[in-house]
């Protein structure tokens, strides 16, 4: 794997490296600076740019971030590495951008080597240590200095005074103890070496994207009694998958599909236990191969659970702003963009949503449809088919709304006997003002589409269950060159493809009837 | 080096080395073998290796807890390990009693790290300089950039970043680095070789003649780190090596649609930045390939990323086009009204494009009808195209603020 992914990065560039034959001659010494703990924060969140709808999946937080913080630094004169710690898990770092420190940058570096037990003994080959062995009996520990020489493949091999060891062979009680962290560090760090004219205190902005971010517009749709209004409610549901949190951040998302270039490889270290493999350890009352085999599968499998919990898993800590708090839009180039007007806190692994928009008494139209395919298709011969049901509007301000509706999650709900009662779900694109807007309202069985004919011409029979006269919408999908010659209803014309419009009254039945002609 | 032949290892160089092209050079001094250790030193392995030979066995009386030393044999290691303690034969550890195994040596060639080792014949003792190189994978480098437009003057800066990443295994201390920007060949690279998801749309639309200054290799563009750098184990590391200001930049929308594109909702179209790398309306340098991230200024005055973009090696001189996204306001429907066939070999096509923008001010969308090859042509249209390619046919189509503009056509076609 790792050879793999690295051809491909030698493919695309070379570097050469001339290593210091004599270490450094004359570089000046470097101070290590800490940055505060941001004071400040600001948070804006993208959607999964291939997530085209619906809501956030708080498992597979496939969106990002745009993370600001302002924090204060201070520099001593001369070469300084700047570690900002902290920063969220999910960072992208080579999109960071430092501001504020007079454009005096070196360099910026993401260490991705975290500290786990492995990262420790391996940073600790070669070098001297101590290692802890415990007496069974007396529960004395007997403490041996000595030399780590291996940890290649798992297996750690210590040189002591009194010879040549692996550890954890022996069956005794045995461990490493360490000094220091060896410059691992257990947060996502970020550090940058700054060359600083004289000694000073700056505030600093770091900004850089994170993934493992999403957000969605849920929408909850009221029909009125008569079902020809509709009042419609919106939520902004935010979710921060990352293990930082955000307190008191400048929280806004941004709505409409922005472009991402994925397929990056980027080193990544997750770290991993010390396995201290060992010399083989059959025995003289061996287990069968098979049961063996059973036992060790079932010890990965076990394995691979374990490390799945500790990876980070989005939980579902909702939280609802309720009282008054919410969102303000602006145009951000060809986006939109939603300001939620106070600082609030994005925690980790937590979802919140802010209310985006409440309009009462939208009109809409209800409208019963089908949409027919192929001629010879068989299953639309297969006997009756339930209609689609939608409710129709368009986002226009006499339809009192008028305003940019982000891609979300729709809940269509009826009030019947004083209670509101889920009627659908679905999902809802993008839509810009003056657009169409469309709520699938699921297939409804009152309403029947049966097809029968042969050939060229066909017969459609559509039947009406309801108390009430529906408006319905018989759509045709003709293959390529076939056109409609001879129909005994009106035949119009909706995006290219014919369409017979007809009102059903009450407990009624239609027949549709046309012929067809053309290729092949 | 002491004078004659003799071994000089290696440790720390790249875990990942290619051993065959390793190249050491010193004076006087002639190379007799070079030779690259991968046996690694581990405890399966250094028990395999002591069969044969006598190591020191402790065994800790779990009662009162008393240590005893015996020497034993190592008979064999298959799936257990056999010794043999004076006359007796045991397994290691067969009672699952605690027993330490002590080895007095570390055979000579296993490792903790594949190690490069090369013999020498070196003509007279003492002190020189040598230099050692080698090709390894598990380093590479992109350029990062980062546009920040102004919408109202039309103008972008640029600053670029070299992001170099090493997933090689080793840190190289105290390097002095050069960054070769281009594509050289390697043969026998292990594993696929040159990958890339094949672009959708080209984003250089003119490539530039300009020469910079910048020092090239072959073809390549050469940047040199300004100072030795530390590169760690699974670090990415940033180096800034551009910075403008104030280049001019066009904003526009385009939409492509495929041939007989039809669609019941509206599409969002692209929205597109254009600039040029020239030397002197422009950034005036190469790009080395990399990704463009872009942001603009929101109504507080802070910066908003708006989208990024994929860049391949770029001359000077050139301009680029690139998409950072769907616009929400501008769409574009296409229906196809039409499709007769008229007789075996010809085809119309009536097409009608709606394109509709819901923001305050009117803009222009560049519309692309693709598909058209062969002996295709248009018969009516309602405004008129140019033919950007044999394939495909483009229409500036303005569109009032909070407007729609509807765009006809008809095409006379063999399929």
């Amino acid at each position: 794997m790792a050879s793999r992914l690295s051809g491909w990065n030698l493919s695309a560039a070379a570097i050469a490296l001339l290593l210091a034959c004599t270490p450094s001659q004359s570089q000046s010494p470097v101070t290590d600076a800490r940055a505060a703990p941001p004071s400040a924060y600001s948070a804006t969140i993208y959607r999964d740019p291939y997530r085209s709808s619906g809501s956030v999946d708080l498992d597979r937080l496939g969106g990002f971030a745009l993370i600001t913080e302002t924090r204060v630094v201070h520099l001593q004169k001369g070469d300084n590495w700047l570690r900002f710690e902290g920063v969220a898990d999910g960072i992208e770092p080579e999109s960071a951008i430092v501001t504020g420190l007079n454009d005096a940058i070196v360099e910026k570096n993401r260490d991705a080597a975290g500290l786990s037990p492995s990262a420790l003994v391996a940073a600790a080959v070669g070098k001297t240590l101590v290692l802890a062995r415990t007496n069974p009996k007396s529960g004395r520990v007997e403490r041996v200095p000595g030399t780590i020489l291996s940890d290649a493949e798992g297996g750690v091999i210590f040189r002591s005074d009194e010879g040549i060891e692996a550890l954890r062979c022996s069956g005794s009680p045995e461990t490493l103890t360490f000094e220091g962290t060896q410059g691992l560090r257990a947060h996502p760090t970020l550090s940058v070496r700054v060359r600083a004219q004289r000694e000073l205190t700056s505030t600093a902005t770091l900004s850089y994207l994170s993934h493992d971010f999403d957000w969605a517009a849920d929408y909850t749709a009221t029909l009125s009694q008569d079902g020809r209004s509709m009042d419609l409610g919106a939520w902004v549901t935010l979710a921060n998958g990352n293990g930082t949190g955000f307190p008191e951040a400048r929280t806004q998302v941004v709505a409409g599909r922005v472009n991402r270039e994925s397929g990056e490889v980027e080193p990544l270290d997750i770290g991993g236990p010390i396995v201290a493999k060992c010399w083989p350890r059959g025995s003289t009352s061996d287990l069968p191969m098979q049961l063996q085999f059973a036992l060790k599968s079932r010890e990965l499998s076990l394995r691979a659970v374990t490390q799945t919990a500790a990876a980070p898993v989005a939980a579902s800590l909702a939280e609802v702003m309720a009282g008054g708090r919410r969102v303000q839009q602006e145009q951000l180039g060809d986006l939109k963009l939603y300001r939620i007007q106070e600082p609030t806190t994005v925690a980790s692994r937590q979802s919140k949503q802010v209310r985006l928009l409440d309009r009462s008494a939208v009109p809409v139209a209800a409208v019963y449809g089908i949409e027919l395919g192929d001629d010879e298709n068989p299953r639309n011969a297969a006997g009756a088919l339930p209609a689609s049901r939608y409710l129709r509007t368009v986002n226009t301000e006499a339809n009192r709304l008028g305003i940019p509706l982000p891609s979300g999650h729709v809940q269509v709900f009826a009030i019947r006997q004083g209670q509101r009662l889920l009627e659908h779900e679905s999902n809802l694109r993008d839509l810009a003002i003056n657009e169409e807007v469309e709520i699938d309202l699921g297939p409804s069985p009152d309403v029947q589409v049966e097809t029968t004919g042969t050939g060229h011409s066909h017969r459609v029979e559509i039947s009406n269950a309801r108390a009430s006269p529906i408006q319905f919408e018989l759509k045709l999908r003709l293959r390529d060159g076939a056109r409609i010659v001879d129909a005994n209803r009106k035949v119009d014309t909706k995006n290219g493809r014919p369409i017979f419009r007809l009102t059903l009254p009450p407990n009624t039945t239609a027949l549709v009837r046309y012929e067809t002609a053309g290729s092949p | 080096m002491k004078g004659g032949r003799q071994r000089i290892d290696f440790e720390g160089v790249s875990a990942q080395i290619r051993p065959e092209t390793v190249t050491l050079a010193a004076a006087d001094i002639a190379i007799v073998e070079q030779n690259f250790d991968f046996d690694l030193l581990t405890p399966a392995k250094l028990m395999e290796k002591a069969v044969g030979r006598e190591v020191t066995i402790v065994r800790v009386n779990p009662a009162t807890g008393a240590e005893t030393r015996e020497q034993a044999e190592v008979l064999a290691t298959n799936g257990g390990v056999v010794l043999k303690i004076g006359q007796r034969i045991e397994v290691l550890r067969d009672d699952g009693l605690p027993v330490r195994v002590i080895f007095d040596k570390v055979p000579d060639n296993l490792r903790a790290r594949p190690t490069l080792s090369v013999t020498i014949d070196s003509a007279h003792p003492g002190m020189r300089p040598a230099s050692l190189s080698y090709l390894t994978p598990g380093l590479g480098w992109k350029a990062d950039y980062v546009a920040l437009y102004d919408e109202a003057a039309g103008k972008i800066d640029v600053q670029g970043w070299i992001t170099l990443t090493n997933s090689s295994g080793t840190a190289y201390e105290n390097a002095q680095t050069l960054l070769v920007a281009g594509s050289p060949t390697q043969v026998s690279s292990p594993g696929p070789t040159t990958w890339r998801q094949p672009s959708r749309r080209p984003a250089l639309e003119q490539a530039g003649t300009e020469s910079g200054s910048r020092e090239r290799l072959g073809d390549f563009y050469l940047y040199p780190l300004p100072e030795r750098t530390t590169i760690a184990n699974l670090q990415t590391k940033q180096v800034g090596f551009l910075d403008v200001h104030g280049v001019a930049a066009e904003h526009g929308y385009e939409f492509r649609n495929h041939w007989l594109g039809t669609t019941d909702q509206p599409q969002s179209a692209k929205s597109i930045y254009r600039f040029s790398t020239s030397a002197h309306a422009g950034l005036g340098d190469q790009l080395p390939a990399g990704i463009l991230r872009f942001y603009m200024r929101d109504k507080r005055g802070e910066p908003q990323f708006i989208g990024e973009s994929r860049i391949d090696h770029t001359p000077m001189g050139s301009t680029l086009s690139l998409v950072t996204g769907d616009a929400f306001d501008v769409k574009v429907q296409a229906v196809v009204e039409k499709r007769t066939r008229v007789n075996e070999h010809d085809w119309k096509t009536d097409m009608r494009y709606e394109l509709s923008n819901a923001s305050p001010r009117p803009l222009t969308v560049t519309l692309l009808q693709d598909g058209l090859w062969g002996d295709s042509r248009i018969d009516t249209e309602s405004q008129k195209s140019t033919r950007r390619s044999a394939d495909t046919a483009e229409w500036n189509v303005s569109i009032p603020a909070n407007g729609r503009t509807v765009l006809t056509a008809g095409f006379d076609t063999r399929f």
